[in-house]
């Protein structure tokens, strides 16, 4: 079935279930919302979103959504978003998400239905709108988890995902299944084959995703299992003098959630582990696995009900298999020191919203390790320092 | 020239702050009440379908009737209140579910209003209208939505 036609039959399965006593006009279902902001970055060593050793003004984001009901079980909406990040993003405007909503069934026991077109990957506690500042626990999240060096690696799909929630007395279960084409740039070459190859690198069949969430009936406790796969091909440029030959990287990303919400804090925990295959890449790139692996636990404490400490620590590893970073030096002949296999990171920072629209942070973080580092950012791996400081401020504003 | 009329500094902040103390106190004391526009269908609520209209995952009464859900803003004293004692959320929370479906494109947000006597008025000519108040107001286009 062509998208057109798709489109269609959504629209008449939506029409034929909706109700006659639609009393409020459809257009008065629109809404447009939108975030704009902009942060400060300096570190003692090593580039981190631009050129943060001498203050960095590149981390910029603006969003500008809209979303529409035609219909009582039909959601129509979509965002453009722009994102300066350094060298990685370059501000240029993308579809963030556009999709359809259709709800097949609700009741206060259950609702089921399917979202088709692009969406963001329901993944871990922050994925969908990991792009938004207010909604994010501190201006960077858990690196470790969420790497913003590869940000879109999981972070939307061209497709469709079918979701099924039970409300019940015991809390509620969530669940999403979804496939399609992943949305990846040339960060991902940059992060899986460690620089930009002559050549494109272009996802290789459908992602596969699931996500399952339980929540206590008021969402105090939150848990969560959720992951994709994901195999990304590359093609090298004709002619060109070096590149890999046409090989694959084949991962998965899997993620294990925690969250705790009393009145005043919030405790959250997630670990992810993401084991990589790399095949067919030639001698430039040997075959080979490695078990990416990452955890985080963060606490938030709310002073007043609108000022926010956060506080948290995190440990990432390339490799679960050689958490000192030592084989990945020996194997890469030293190109790639010790401290590029881990991070280690210790996060404090502070939020004030100064009213509904407007959001101020600081952040400080102590860095010992360069796992989480962009190596677009920082070509030359040897001189990547292993203990660095981060401070960040950002401005924000939502409407 | 303002030096001689110079007032004891500590009374003047004292003043707007014991006034704040009171009001949190008769807001205690005040019911809280889940209102409707009269004409909705739902005649009461189970805690959870409260919730789940709040939290937009349920827009449509058993009969299948769509409702339409206002809300104050988050650092409103009646908001906090309704949070937590109807529907046991902290507006922290209600927040957080509203900005995820927004920016995910997966739902939408409540309509903001901005005093309870504003959403009075729009729960009285809204068909669908839920939302809530101190007490139920003497107005013949809302009736009173009883949480069980």
């Amino acid at each position: 079935m062509r998208l057109p036609h798709v489109v269609a039959a959504v629209v008449l399965l939506a029409a034929g279930g909706a109700s006659a006593r639609d009393a409020d006009p459809w257009w008065q279902s629109f809404q447009l919302h939108g975030f704009a902001d902009q942060a400060l970055v300096y570190t003692s060593e090593n580039r981190w979103f631009g050129d943060s050793p001498d203050l960095s003004f590149d981390f910029t984001e603006i969003g500008l959504n809209a979303s529409v009901r035609p219909l009582p079980n039909l959601l129509l909406a979509g965002q453009v978003l722009s994102r300066r990040a350094g060298d990685m993003y370059d501000g240029s405007p993308v579809l963030d998400y556009g999709l359809l909503d259709l709800t097949l069934a609700s009741s206060a026991a259950r609702r089921l239905g399917l979202r088709l077109g692009r969406m963001k990957n329901p993944l871990g506690l922050y994925n969908e709108t990991r792009d938004v500042p207010f909604t994010r626990p501190g201006i960077f999240l858990p690196q470790v988890v969420y790497f913003d060096r590869v940000r879109n690696l999981v972070l939307s799909t061209d497709g469709a995902m079918l979701y099924g929630e039970l409300y019940t007395d015991a809390g509620n279960l969530a669940l999403t299944l979804g496939s399609g084409r992943s949305v990846i740039d040339e960060n991902v070459e940059w992060a899986y084959l460690s620089r930009d190859f002559d050549g494109d690198v272009e996802p290789d069949n459908n992602t596969w995703l699931a996500s399952l969430w339980y929540t206590t009936q008021a969402e105090r406790l939150k848990l969560g299992l959720s992951g994709a796969t994901l195999r990304i091909a590359f093609d090298p440029d004709m002619g060109s003098p070096f590149t890999l030959e046409p090989g694959t990287t084949e991962l998965i990303y899997g993620i294990a959630s925690f969250q705790y919400n009393a009145a005043d804090w919030t405790l959250s925990a997630e670990y992810v582990l993401e084991p990589l295959e790399w095949r067919d890449y030639g001698p430039a790139l040997p075959d080979q696995d490695a078990t990416g692996e990452g955890w985080y636990l963060q606490g938030t404490y709310r002073l007043r009900r609108n000022l926010e400490l956060m506080l948290r620590y995190e440990e990432g590893f390339g490799d679960a298999d050689d958490r000192s970073g030592r084989r990945l030096e020996t194997r890469t002949g030293g190109l790639l020191p010790r401290h590029a296999g881990f991070s280690k990171i210790l996060t404090a920072g502070v939020r004030w919203d100064i009213n509904a629209q407007w959001m101020l942070r600081a952040e400080y973080a102590y860095n010992d390790g360069t796992f989480i580092l962009s190596g677009r950012e920082n070509p030359d791996y040897r001189d990547q320092q292993r203990y660095w400081n981060l401070f960040s401020l950002q401005a924000a504003f939502r409407f | 020239m303002a030096s001689d009329v110079r007032q004891p500094r500590p009374r003047r902040c004292l003043r707007p702050a014991l006034m704040i103390w009171l009001a949190l106190i008769v807001a205690d004391a005040e019911a809280l009440e889940m209102i409707a526009n009269a004409a909705l269908e739902c005649q009461s609520l189970t805690g959870n379908q409260a919730r789940l209209f709040f939290i937009m995952r349920l827009r449509q009464c058993p009969d299948g009737s769509p409702v339409k859900v206002f809300v104050l803003p988050d650092d409103h004293e009646l908001h906090a209140a309704f949070a937590k004692t109807v529907l046991g959320l902290f507006p922290y929370q209600l927040r957080r579910v509203w900005d995820r479906q927004v920016y995910s494109g997966t739902g939408q947000a409540p309509e903001t209003l901005e005093s309870e006597r504003e959403m009075i008025e729009r729960i009285g000519s809204t068909p669908g209208a839920i939302g809530y108040a101190g007490r139920v107001p003497d107005n013949s286009g809302i009736k009173l939505l009883e949480v069980r």
